[in-house]
């Protein structure tokens, strides 16, 4: 019986497959180590449930935030195939713009007005922050990445990570090392207590304005002219020129929109971190990174999930894991390799179509 | 209505369209015949802006429409679309079916259609075309909401020409319609092809099915690695010794 299911399965465990197991017994170990150092060490310490649910609360709200910089991740591969490395950054000079705009608004009085000017002013710094990343963003898809269009796909990487460098040295020079701490007005500044969960109105105001946003792009993705234009792009560009799409109008759309998104985070992580300078959109930006590679990088929802799970990880990841939260960063980035190697389509796990690929 | 004259295309080094002149004229269809790599594909690449021809004019005569921004016209001539990105041509009323039928998987059938009316404004126009389209192609009317990726080899086929028609264009390039398609379908896209011409639609057939092609045709264009050996009236193409060797397998 040569041709038996039994032997031709023992053929096949050929070299590909022997490493295709070790990776998943490698998995299975992490995961079991991860496992026993929660129950043993995180568990024992016998926080109680109100502890936790502050901690998913604080997740939620700076998964939020990543989620909004993750789109753009996102956004800008399902349409070009490349990363935006100084997509971070795009978000930094939002937050910066947004702290000028708070100082204009702090001088004229505004913060101290009738809650409906306060909320207008709130408003009004976003909208500016979003203005500011908007220009950067569509600047450097004009002058960054458009000249390098038809090169290998490596170049316009290269060219990312250069316009990153640039614009956070840029920032240096002009706004120089000093951090810009954001003011908040008293009516964002309390909070609301329940039971032993402390809930800051700031953290809820994020939350929900993220979620708008999100929503917001969701619908003019799934529900506009416009954005089935930007999906039709995003799947084969030839085919949709044939349309009468205009390609490069639809990409720099594309591009507004990340930006836009990226600019409302900064201004938002500026209220939360109470910072912002130079280099604070580095980290956050590759947070954001992370999180679009965990939903599987050019998925829309994939990129919100992607997001919540990893604020969720990194509010709770330290005290699970019985670390100090210093190390949050580390649990952030040992996950982005650990998906990188177990499970590159992401947690949404698109079959990557050859062109991707 | 449409002319090329002497058009020449090159891919990288590679001279893939040797001066290639062809006329297609007011509510005719004219079919490319030739073998693989002949330069068909090319051919109406090049007349829909995706590629760009190195030298020779491509002219659109299109009487009543207005002209985009940088076009130069001739006067008896027309519009010249060789200056032109894929898109504006596309808004002028030259619609590609392309080749392997390019139906955008993810969207829905019913996106898939919008999208061939992207550049149009006019919603109720949009709406007769749609409940035109769906007369003709009854299937896709069943299928609206899937996606466009689920459809059978037929089925796509149909969406593809449905979606050029969406965008109620002036001419119709078809490429490689039949390709792939079992013989019953075959005749079917033909059969919708003359009905399409004879509701006074002008076509530029591509195809490697040269005798189903020239059945269908008014005249045809015999192209050889990137030059046009042969041209005239189908019926005489189709009598012709050397097309008959060459590409009806006689």
């Amino acid at each position: 019986m040569a041709n038996s299911p039994l032997n031709v399965q023992a053929a096949k465990i050929d070299g590909q497959t022997a490493q295709k197991y070790l990776i998943r017994a490698l998995g299975a170990a992490i995961f079991l180590l991860v496992a026993w150092r929660v129950i043993t060490v995180g568990l024992a310490e016998g926080y109680p449930a109100s502890f936790w649910i502050s901690q998913a609360l604080n997740g939620l709200v700076l998964g939020g935030v990543y989620a909004l910089v993750a789109l753009g991740y996102t956004l800008v591969y399902g349409i070009l195939f490349m990363i935006n490395f100084a997509h971070g950054e795009v978000m930094m000079i939002g937050g910066i713009a947004g702290f000028f705009t708070l100082q204009f608004a702090l001088a004229r009085g505004w913060m101290e007005g009738p809650w409906l000017v306060v909320v207008a002013a709130l408003l009004f710094i976003m909208l500016v922050g979003m203005a500011a990343s908007v220009v950067i963003g569509v600047a450097l898809e004009r002058l960054a990445y458009r000249p390098l269009r038809q090169a290998p796909r490596l170049v316009p990487l290269i060219s990312a990570i250069g316009a990153s460098l640039f614009l956070q040295y840029s920032v240096l020079l002009i706004f120089g090392v000093s951090p810009h701490s954001y003011r908040k007005p008293e009516l964002i500044s309390g909070g609301l207590r329940l039971g032993d969960v402390f809930i800051s109105y700031t953290g809820a105001i994020i939350f929900v304005t993220s979620v708008l946003l999100m929503l917001a792009l969701f619908f003019i993705i799934q529900r506009t002219k416009l954005g089935r234009a930007m999906r039709a792009v995003a799947e084969d560009r030839s085919t949709a020129s044939l349309m009468g799409v205009d390609v490069n109008a639809v990409i720099v759309v594309t591009f507004v929109l990340g930006s836009a998104l990226a600019g409302a985070a900064g201004v938002m992580l500026g209220f939360h971190n109470t910072v912002v300078k130079f280099n604070s959109g580095f980290v956050p930006g590759l947070k954001a990174f992370t999180a679009a590679v965990l939903g599987g990088i050019g998925n829309i929802p994939g990129a919100m999930f992607g997001a919540l799970v990893l604020g969720l990880i990194e509010s709770m990841g330290p005290s699970a894991l019985g670390i100090p939260t210093e190390y949050k960063d580390v649990i952030a980035f040992s996950l982005l390799v650990l998906i990188l190697i177990f499970r590159p389509s992401g947690l949404f796990g698109e079959v990557l179509s050859e062109k991707k690929a | 209505m449409l002319i090329l004259e002497s058009v020449h295309t090159f891919y990288g080094h590679i001279h893939a369209l040797k001066g290639i002149s062809l006329t297609v004229n007011e509510g005719e269809v004219v079919s490319l015949i030739g073998s693989n790599g002949a330069g068909k594909t090319t051919t109406l690449n090049t007349i829909s802006g995706v590629l760009s021809a190195r030298a020779g004019s491509i002219y659109f005569q299109e009487p009543n429409g207005s002209l985009p921004g940088q076009a130069s016209r001739s006067p008896d001539q027309g519009i010249r679309l060789d200056q032109l990105p894929a898109h504006e041509v596309a808004r002028l009323g030259v619609s590609q079916s392309p080749e392997g039928r390019k139906i955008f998987a993810r969207l829905s059938v019913q996106e898939n259609l919008a999208m061939g009316a992207f550049a149009r404004t006019d919603s109720t126009g949009i709406s007769e075309d749609l409940d035109r389209v769906l007369e003709l192609f009854p299937r896709l009317q069943e299928r609206l909401k899937q996606p466009g990726g689920t459809l059978s080899g037929g089925e796509q086929q149909m969406l593809a020409i449905g979606r050029s028609l969406m965008s109620r264009p002036r001419i119709l390039l078809l490429d490689e319609p039949s390709m792939g398609l079992a013989p019953l379908l075959v005749q079917q896209i033909f059969q919708i092809i003359r009905e399409i011409n004879a509701q006074g639609m002008t076509i530029l057939l591509v195809e490697q099915n040269a005798q189903a092609a020239l059945q269908v045709a008014h005249r045809g264009y015999v192209l050889e690695t990137g030059t046009i050996v042969l041209s005239g009236k189908a019926g005489d193409l189709l009598a012709n010794p050397q097309v008959a060797e060459a590409y009806l397998g006689i």
